[in-house]
């Protein structure tokens, strides 16, 4: 294929957003010339999340404004491997981003820090259960890297995006009001936690009269005026209640533009360029290294930017995709079970929980935040005892009020008709009555939840789309049941509760659907790990394969924790970059044997 | 000594707005507005959600307010009457050195005259005359002037054409350089306030903003939940605090009318 | 094109009837085909189905809030033409769990499986009363077969889908007129600060609502087609 060869850069950094970014400014500041190639648009959050307009909850909540168009690249899905995976033609299940910044200008801003069991799960559960606990039909794998070698990491991240909450851990001491089960912190939040409305606040008080451990969700919609590492400054959130998919025009959500791209984008070594889609990486002819990346600019013309050393920072499952149609790696194959691009692929398991209030309170649920919630972690990860439930893993219990947006917030009682007056009346009477709990659980791996390519469908660059085999497993089915129950406890346990209702979307019976929203957690694919055989990245998240490939995101992941995914992979992405800036950039060569 | 002063720094105002044939009402109480026509217009949702602090307005309520402003407070005195500085319909006395009340967030200048009651907001005149102010002539006065429909007044002298524009610009969408989010991020429609918290700059005295703007960067006035004022203003440029005060000074709310559903329509799908 | 206000509101009507108010409204003229994209028969069909999922009580009905507008706008703009969704093909049928499937944009969708309806021996949908255009709407949520090879299920969700947009989405789009819907339920809409009292449940209630335009929108048109009940 003729393309034109541009000069070669030292780094070429592969997506806009928090790892792109992030990337780009540390590795900018060590000397090294780095191009990140940006498939969307400029945008900034000022000037384009601005106050009213961005408020429209049909363009950037129904409509997707600020996300991927499925015409130029979506993928193909199915549950398991005996039906044919169809294309996923609209948006649902998951919503990646596009442009400046990526999903880090819509995300919700909860940002977590893994507990340390999370990070050597298989280890763990053994360690503390026995030798054979773990069902042979489930994938679990420690990642590699401990939570203390992370925690510096963790921590610059959540420094970063002025992260606010009340530490629960501070250096083994554990404090009531903070989260008793999470790992040390070296240092409390750098902000203040948010400030809670009477749903937030009546479930913390059921919890506490459980026996439970309340505490506020860690938020990166910031509490006070900040001004970060890099020198952002941010603002307080106003509790808009347009915050995930949508920009922050106040600058109050940590978002990659303010807090990185800002911060970068006028130093010598940093170019971006915008509406750069990359098509493919290539490889050298003995194939030990990446050369450079292929990509098309607005104008559709190929170019090859060749470069020393290539960061993967799409969205996870374009990570893996990327390396599927460039032949990095060797893809999985499920039915002989060898190969590892696109293996243990894992979602989340999400349940919810709802509970209708009496006239006597009030919620106003319009006053929200993407962060706003108290959390209940007792049964999340191996905070419980698992010797007899029959699963692993678990979930955070979460009352919150993000949003009252009017078509998507329509809580109504069990049995309420669908349409029609009865249906209307319900509508007006439960809106400001109503308080939102989430189950949001881990989500283990299976051999048979795994990427490849589709042979029937393309993109609109002519290349494969990738293909999703996805379903929950038994295991995950039991866990949120069982943690759903735990919720639906708690809120029958709140005060001045008339009616309680819960809805399992992985209950017995009921097969994953890319139909309606759960979350953007698509992890796996791109698995860290010590074992070659069985992970793509090494613990430095250097591709085995190809020594100056570097991977970030999600993707990751070898299987999925409880928690929102960004804070870990923010703290394996500084990990990384340190390994990068102190020891590979040296001395390019594979930083660990296979 | 501060009535002197003050009636001295009034003589000199009413001198200058004389010579430019300024209508003075100030001091006309017979402009004042009757409760009859502030309860006509407490019959619009908008006008009552603008204005209530926090019990049910009634006449009571007005009665007091109008008193207070009078000067009529427990505490009061000629010294007391917010119309001799605020004018007898809120619409302040040209000068720009008293802010416009007339229709401003009720709840909102209640919580102005709390903190220069405390001296959460630092001001040598409004400090005095707030802490002889119960509560409840606080609120008052607050619901009252929070009712009034003033007119507006002229805005005098001579600005740039591109300084208004930039204030338009930095008001309705910001600057990505400076970090400036956008004033109608937080204050309402076209800078027409966001009631309750969030006072409407929309026909406000220039100067008066430019000088509020000044304090907030300087750190002088910083009672606004979680210094967001101070944040802002911190990244703001003299030029810019002009712009964006020139601006709104000039900005007018639209009035809303809206057909009934029974106007004749396009197409009836009728039976 | 000035026309006396009422008199040409006939069946085959398609010139408007302008209230005096909007005679000198700018775009008066451009009134004269009021549909940018429906039929007056799709108009009034659609006006009878969204009255049911949304019937007049206290509070509009969804034609008198706007939705048959709403759903005319977007049927004649990006989502009706297919922005967001992935129409290459081929185009088996799938799960339930691998979401719509249908080779059509949303304005193809609606438009063809209206007619499949209309020209099937299902009674006619206008000409029914309310109790009887209620069993209509219960039996097409329940219809499993095809209407000019549009599946019932998918055609009935995306007219339920967009009923429930059109009642509560920002009254720049045509719906929610004099922000009906938002005022039914308490939300404040496009204009938002609740840092001071997020936590005070004290100081909770909801501002009167203000959409997006509402400062330009001085004189929001009223909708353009309203069931008139029997």
């Amino acid at each position: 294929m003729a393309y034109e060869t541009l000069p070669k850069t030292d780094v070429v950094i592969i997506g806009g957003g928090w790892t792109g970014l992030t990337a780009a400014y540390e590795l900018a500041h060590t000397g090294q010339r780095c191009v990140v190639l940006e498939r969307g648009q400029k945008r900034h959050s000022v000037t384009s999340f601005g106050a009213p307009e961005e408020h429209d909850e049909l363009k950037y909540a129904l409509r997707y404004g600020h996300m991927q168009d499925v015409k130029k690249e979506t993928l193909t899905f199915r549950n398991s491997r005996d039906q044919q995976a169809l294309p996923m033609r609209r948006l649902g299940s998951f919503l990646p981003g596009t442009g400046l910044g990526g999903a880090g200008i819509h995300w919700n801003g909860q940002i977590w820090r893994p507990l340390p069991s999370d990070l050597a799960m298989r280890s763990h559960y053994e360690g503390r259960y026995g030798a054979g606990f773990l069902p042979d039909d489930l994938s679990i794998q420690d990642w590699g890297v401990s939570y203390d070698e992370l925690e510096p990491h963790l921590d610059f991240f959540e420094r970063i995006c002025g992260a606010g909450g009340y530490a629960g851990n501070l250096n083994g001491a554990a404090r009531a009001g903070g989260n008793v089960f999470e790992g040390p912190r070296s240092a409390d939040y750098p902000n203040p936690a948010m400030k809670q409305p009477i749903s937030n606040t009546l479930f913390g008080q059921a919890a506490e009269r459980l026996g439970l451990n309340p505490f506020p969700m860690p938020s990166a919609n910031v509490t006070k005026a900040y001004e970060n590492p890099y020198g952002a400054q941010l603002h307080p959130c106003t509790y808009c209640g347009f915050c995930e998919r949508f920009g922050c025009g106040y600058l109050a959500k940590a978002d990659p533009i303010i807090c990185v791209y800002d911060r970068i984008k006028d130093h010598e070594n940093f170019d971006i360029r915008f509406h750069a889609q990359v098509l493919r990486v290539e490889k050298s002819s003995d194939g030990r290294t990446a050369t450079g990346v292929v990509y098309q600019d607005e104008d559709g013309s190929e170019l090859f930017q060749p470069a020393d050393t290539i960061c993967m920072s799409a969205f996870g499952l374009w990570n893996v995709h990327l390396m599927l149609v460039s032949g990095l790696g060797t893809p999985y194959d499920p039915e002989t079970r060898t190969g590892t691009v696109g293996r243990n692929y894992a979602y989340q398991t999400i349940a919810a929980v709802d509970a209708f209030f009496d006239d006597s309170v009030s919620t106003t649920p319009f006053m929200g935040a993407g962060a706003l919630g108290v959390v209940v972690d007792d049964f999340n990860g191996d905070n419980f005892d698992h010797s007899d439930l029959g699963f692993v893993g678990g979930g955070y219990i979460a009352c919150k009020q993000y949003n009252g947006r009017p078509v998507s917030y329509q809580p109504v009682p069990e049995g309420t008709p669908a349409w029609g007056g009865a249906w209307k009346h319900a509508v007006r009477e439960n809106y400001g009555h109503h308080g939102d709990m989430v189950i949001h659980g881990s989500s283990v791996s299976t051999p048979e939840n795994y990427l490849d390519l589709d042979p029937t469908w393309t993109d609109a660059y002519g290349r494969p789309l990738l293909r999703m085999t996805f379903n929950f497993p038994d295991n995950d089915r039991k866990m949120s049941d069982y943690v759903m129950n735990r919720a639906v406890e708690i809120a029958e346990e709140m005060d001045n509760v008339t009616s309680v209702s819960s809805f399992n979307l992985a209950a017995e019976g009921q097969d994953y659907s890319i139909v309606p929203y759960q979350t953007t957690h698509n992890v796996g694919g791109a698995v860290i790990g010590t074992d070659p055989q069985t992970s793509v990245v090494n613990r430095y998240g250097q591709m085995w394969d190809h020594h100056n490939v570097f991977v970030f995101g999600a993707c990751l992941f070898p299987q999925n924790l409880g928690y929102n995914p960004t804070g870990p992979l923010m703290g394996l992405a500084y990990w990384t970059l340190e390994h990068m800036k102190t020891d590979y950039l040296q001395n390019p060569r594979p930083l660990m044997d296979a | 000594m501060k009535r002197i002063t003050s009636t001295i720094f009034r003589m000199a105002s009413v001198a200058a707005l004389g010579l430019l044939g300024v209508p003075l009402d100030a001091q006309d109480r017979a402009a004042s507005p009757g409760l009859d026509m502030l309860e006509l217009r407490l019959q619009d949702d908008r006008v009552l959600f603008n204005a209530q602090v926090k019990q049910p307005v009634d006449d009571d309520l007005l009665e007091l307010g109008r008193l207070v402003a009078m000067g009529g407070a427990q505490s009061g005195g000629s010294a007391m009457a917010c119309f001799t500085c605020h004018g007898a319909q809120g619409q302040g006395d040209g000068s720009g050195a008293f802010p416009r009340l007339a229709g401003q967030a009720g709840w909102y200048v209640y919580k102005q005259l709390i903190d220069y009651a405390s001296g959460d907001r630092p001001n040598k005149v409004m400090s005095g005359i707030a802490q002889r102010l119960t509560e409840a002539e606080m609120e008052a006065v607050a619901v009252y002037y929070s009712a009034i429909d003033a007119p507006y007044r002229a805005v005098l002298g001579q600005i740039n054409g591109e300084t208004l524009q930039w204030g338009g610009q930095l008001g309705a969408v910001g600057s990505a350089e400076r970090g400036i989010p956008a004033c109608v991020n937080c204050h309402g429609p076209s800078g027409t306030g966001n009631a309750p918290s969030v006072p409407y700059l929309a026909g406000q005295y220039a100067n008066y903003m430019t000088y509020q703007l000044q304090l907030w960067r300087e750190g002088v006035r910083d009672n606004d939940a979680m210094n967001v004022m101070s944040s802002i203003a911190g990244k703001m440029t003299d030029e810019d605090m002009r712009a964006v005060s020139e601006y709104y000074a000039r900005v007018r709310p639209a009035e809303r009318v809206i057909a009934p559903l029974d106007a004749p329509m396009a197409v009836t799908i009728g039976d | 094109m000035q026309i006396a206000p009422g008199a040409l509101a006939t069946s085959a009507g398609i010139l408007a009837a302008p209230h005096p108010a909007f005679a000198q409204h700018a775009l008066a003229q451009h009134d004269a085909r009021p549909w940018a994209f429906v039929t007056d028969d799709e108009a009034r069909w659609l006006a009878a189905l969204c009255d049911v999922f949304i019937p007049e009580d206290d509070y509009p009905s969804a034609s008198q809030a706007g939705v048959v507008d709403y759903i005319d706008l977007q049927l004649a703009t990006g989502y009706g033409r297919g922005d967001g969704l992935y129409l290459e093909g081929p185009f088996p049928a799938g799960t339930q769990q691998q979401g719509y499937q249908v080779p059509y944009p949303p304005a193809q969708l609606i438009r063809r499986g209206i007619a499949g309806i209309r020209a099937s021996d299902a009674p006619d949908l206008t000409a029914l009363d309310q109790s009887a255009r209620e069993g209509f709407v219960e039996r097409l949520s329940q219809d499993t077969g095809t209407y000019d090879d549009i599946p019932a299920k998918v055609l009935f969700d995306e007219l339920l889908g967009l009923t429930n947009q059109g009642y509560f989405t920002d009254p720049i789009y045509l719906g929610n007129y004099d922000y009906a819907g938002w005022k039914m339920v308490g939300f404040p809409g496009a204009h938002a600060y609740y840092l001071d009292r997020v936590d005070d449940p004290g100081r909770n209630a909801s501002p009167p609502p203000m959409g997006i335009a509402h400062d330009r929108a001085a004189q929001p048109r009223p909708p353009r087609a309203i069931r008139k009940d029997i």
